[in-house]
């Protein structure tokens, strides 16, 4: 763990916050009454893993994982998107149901 | 350690719901739970590939699924008690094969003498290639490596076709074409 | 001496950013609808990620890493309020209405009318009943507030 600058603590209290948030949002989407609350805590999860994924790079000492935090962010809004599409154009009736308008 | 244990409760509550599509969604966010858990042991290349199979490819694959069938989940017709028992007995072998494993890190284990130092010494002089984990995967298990991808192609075009097979012949073709459109975003 | 000032700089960054994101996932655990959690969500997903990055690229300085930051923080920036939006419209679209201080009122008279099962769904989030119950709850309550939320609006 050498090589580490002056903003460590900083980092540290970062990622605690981070995990915090993590483990909010994974409560959130067990617990979400309905799918979207579900989406939602997903897209959530997303943002805390690339923002974990940069501040453990620092952490560390290795920013360059970097790039794949990038590819984080594009492949959540994809999830995120392709979720909610399903979910609007998709023919679900909550559970096999026909909508009732 | 808090990854895994958010990582084994979202387990336990996809096992516990039965409306498939929240499911899903926890499954995109064990992927990438799990991702973050491969960050944290320095292994970014499986870190990235589960980030992009678990939460992007396969929601989008399971929800081409959903599309086909129910959103529920019927009661299963067995008690799980085999099926745990096969689980545990399973589970226990692999942690008894975990006690021989030489430490995590440990540059003397019996994996990192044999061609490894070969690779990490001469992979840029026989192959140019700057990084060593892309020489070894792209150069010297080239083959096994082409072989992969043949199957992988294969299973796409396999899960393609079984998701657009089963529509009926009178849907009107701006619904198709919109689902294969929707099909084929994760891949742009 | 610049360096000490920098260091300030991004510890007070990274620390405004650490308490939004808090604040923000407190939101997304506290809130009690859809709507009223992805505006706790923006939150961490605009100031929280804008100032952690913002004090991860002053510590970083001038380089590549920089760029890199940059390129993340637009591309959420970008993504966050697409998302949202889209998620609001499905949500609207299912049928799920925003809780209206006026609205509750209705609800709760028109729910002990019709239909009992669907009322807990107000009081679930809080409750901690087990996870395969509330789930079938929700979903009959939704479906239950999807056919009543369409004549609503018609009569609105």
């Amino acid at each position: 763990m050498e090589g580490l600058t002056e903003g460590l603590f900083m980092y540290m209290v970062a990622a605690i916050a981070i995990l915090v948030a993590l483990g909010l949002a994974v409560f959130r989407a067990l617990a979400g009454p309905t799918v979207f609350d579900r989406a939602l805590a997903a897209n959530a999860v997303g943002t805390g893993a690339i923002m974990l994924l940069a501040i453990v790079g620092f952490l560390t000492g290795r920013p360059e994982f970097l790039d794949i935090g990038i590819l984080y962010a594009l492949l959540n809004i994809i999830a995120t998107l392709a979720v909610l599409k399903f979910f609007r154009y998709g023919d679900l009736g909550h559970a096999g149901e026909e909508p009732k308008d | 350690m808090v990854l895994l244990t958010l990582m084994a409760i979202v387990t336990i509550g996809v096992v516990r719901l039965r409306n498939l599509f929240a499911v899903v969604i926890l499954g995109g966010i064990y992927s990438f739970l799990m991702a973050s858990v491969m960050i944290m042991l320095d292994a970014v290349d499986v870190a990235m590939t589960e980030a992009s199979v678990g939460a992007g490819i396969s929601t989008v694959l399971m929800l081409g699924t959903l599309y086909l069938t129910k959103m529920e989940e019927t009661r299963p017709a067995h008690t799980p008690l085999l099926p745990l028992f096969v689980a545990v007995v399973t589970a226990g072998g692999l942690i008894y094969g975990t006690i021989d494993l030489p430490p995590f890190g440990d540059a003397a284990g019996i994996i990192h003498q044999h061609v490894a130092p070969h690779y990490l010494q001469n992979s840029i002089v026989e192959t140019s290639v700057p990084n060593v984990v892309t020489s070894v995967l792209a150069s010297y298990r080239g083959f096994d490596t082409l072989g992969e991808t043949v199957v992988i192609f294969t299973a796409g075009i396999a899960v393609l076709l079984l998701l657009k097979g089963r529509r009926p012949a009178s849907e009107p073709d701006s619904n198709a074409a919109k689902a294969r459109s929707r099909r084929r975003r994760p891949k742009a | 001496m610049s360096d000490q000032i920098l260091t300030i700089v991004s510890w007070l960054f990274l620390g405004l950013g650490s308490f939004f994101y808090l604040v923000g996932a407190f939101g997304l655990f506290r809130m009690p609808d859809v709507f009223t959690r992805m505006h706790a969500v923006s939150v961490s997903d605009t100031l929280g990620v804008g100032f952690l990055i913002t004090g991860m690229a002053i510590e970083t300085g001038w380089s590549l890493n920089t760029a890199r930051l940059i390129i993340i923080l637009a591309i959420m920036l970008y993504s966050g309020p697409i998302a949202t939006h889209a998620l609001a419209q499905a949500a609207l679209h299912a049928g799920v209405k925003p809780k209206l201080a006026d609205n509750r009122l209705k609800k709760s008279r028109r729910i002990s009318a019709t239909r009992e099962i669907a009322g807990s769904s107000n009081i679930q989030a809080k409750s901690s009943a087990p996870t395969k119950s509330r789930s079938r709850t929700a979903r009959k309550s939704s479906s239950a507030t999807r056919g009543k939320g369409r004549g609503q609006s018609s009569k609105r």
